[in-house]
């Protein structure tokens, strides 16, 4: 079980409050955008806060996005959370077309009035998440748990396999799980007892890479 | 559908922290005395998002409001709103990166526009909570005041007809006349919001019970439910209020503590000092 946390900073993400929820949960974490340390990491978290086009400019810049592609290839988990895990999409409509890192297979896009009615966006607050019995981020998290959510743009799920979900007008990937990708619309750092619940399914995975 | 919030707000006064009536400060203790009188780590456990506001009046001081951020958010996951005084970009990024996960503005909403921008551009619309403290005039119309209370912006319902333009995520109502006086919400101010408005509404301003917060809640325009009072809410108090409205029906998140215990790598409590 790795005791340490490799989280990926490229100058966005609320990189505190993970931190604070890791050592709450006895982890220790590092901070960085140095390459080596992610590419020998044993476990990575993608932050993120704020528009998709910046930090994918970021990551970039500081071709974090070629770390990040070794370190997967090499079978180290990676849990993107919130904009982290719209980074791993194929692409985002924020602020004009931009691709994304690819990881997951669905796009990102604005909530639409058609899907949401009368809801407000941003969607924030806690919401439920439905999650298939197999989960691992969700093991041991009861049906239909709280979790908070701040976002206005969405990926849908493309295939029945992808069946962590929250419904705000139409139904959206809450989470994703394949492999070694993990990801997560709601911040568990900010989901009280049943975020930190799903932070360590994921610390605790085993990848069989 | 989700969840409506209860937000607690610590108002933070160089150093110290303070009740506020009527946007007049008394400081009532440190960090250390908010965690010996309240045992913060446990009322945080039953609220849904905090707000930490510098309501420092003169001589704010960023690094001491952003070091007693972290501290507070250390045992803290919950949703957390920052601000007061803002002005600069770098002030925002230190905020965020101190546990934040949004900040509040105010004054800027009025002099300085272009930093509004410059917030939603980098770090999103969702990331700013546009707050609007309010008072009532003698011709019974509320008027919007900045400053902490000592700028006079001019009637409300026009300023806020232009809402949906603000580059913002959240609007967050609070009533001067009610401030502090633990007699309940102004629920009239929300007659000041567009009809068409899109964005999450938080109320805050006069909670003095549980009867208020369940007041507020009914209201089908608000979203979010906020008190900064203190003392209303000793010992168990927040607590006891939250599982009375859970009861009652209202639709909040619940929480098990149990499981707070049994998911920590260590022992719980955060020290303050």
């Amino acid at each position: 079980m790795p005791r340490s946390v490799t989280i990926i900073d490229y100058g966005m993400g609320n990189i505190w409050s993970v931190a604070s929820a890791l050592k709450y949960l006895g982890y220790n974490s590092t901070v960085t955008s140095n390459i080596k340390e992610i590419s020998n990491s044993d476990c990575l978290i993608l932050p993120g806060v704020g528009s998709f086009r910046k930090a994918m400019v970021s990551i970039e810049n500081l071709e974090l996005d070629k770390a990040i592609y070794a370190a997967v290839g090499s079978g180290i988990k990676l849990l993107g959370i919130c904009l982290g895990m719209q980074l791993l999409g194929t692409s985002s409509t924020e602020d004009g077309y931009y691709k994304g890192l690819g990881l997951i297979p669905n796009s990102v896009e604005k909530f639409t009035k058609d899907e949401t009615g009368d809801l407000k966006i941003p969607h924030i607050g806690f919401n439920a998440v439905e999650h298939p019995n197999d989960s691992v981020l969700f093991q041991g998290v009861a049906k239909k748990s709280d979790f908070y959510f701040v976002h206005s743009y969405r990926m849908l799920p493309q295939s029945p396999e992808e069946s962590i979900l929250c419904r705000y007008g139409i139904k959206f990937l809450a989470g994703y799980e394949n492999k070694n990708i993990f990801a997560t619309q709601f911040h568990p750092e900010k989901s009280q007892t049943n975020g930190l619940l799903v932070l360590r399914n994921f610390l605790e995975y085993k990848t069989h890479a | 559908m989700h969840k409506k919030r209860i937000i607690f707000s610590l108002l933070f006064n160089n150093g110290n922290f303070a009740l506020s009536r009527n946007f007049n400060l008394q400081n009532v203790g440190d960090l250390k005395w908010l965690q010996h009188n309240y045992n913060f780590n446990k009322i945080s456990f039953s609220i849904d998002e905090l707000m930490l506001l510098d309501v420092s009046r003169s001589n704010r001081n960023l690094k001491k409001f952003s070091d007693t951020l972290k501290k507070i958010t250390e045992g803290c996951f919950v949703p957390i709103c920052a601000g007061g005084g803002l002005k600069h970009i770098s002030d925002v990024h230190t905020l965020l990166r101190s546990g934040a996960d949004k900040v509040i503005v105010n004054t800027s909403l009025f002099d300085n526009k272009v930093f509004i921008k410059e917030i939603a551009d980098l770090y999103g619309e969702q990331c700013i909570v546009a707050s609007f403290d309010l008072k009532k005039n003698s011709s019974n119309q509320y008027e919007l005041w900045s400053s902490s209370g000592r700028r006079l912006e001019g009637l409300a319902k026009e300023y806020l007809e232009r809402l949906d333009k603000l580059p913002v995520g959240e609007i967050y109502l609070n009533s001067i006349d009610q401030d502090g006086t633990g007699n309940g919400y102004d629920l009239d101010v929300l007659n000041i919001l567009p009809s068409h408005i899109n964005k999450p509404v938080v109320i805050a301003g006069g909670v003095g019970n549980s009867k208020h917060l369940a007041a507020g809640l009914s209201d089908s325009r608000v979203d979010a439910v906020a008190t900064a009072h203190l003392f209303n809410f000793i010992g168990d108090g927040l607590k006891k209020a939250r599982s009375d409205l859970i009861e009652i029906g209202y639709d909040l998140p619940i929480w098990d503590g149990y499981v707070a215990e049994k998911v920590s790598g260590h022992h719980m409590e955060t020290k303050f000092d």
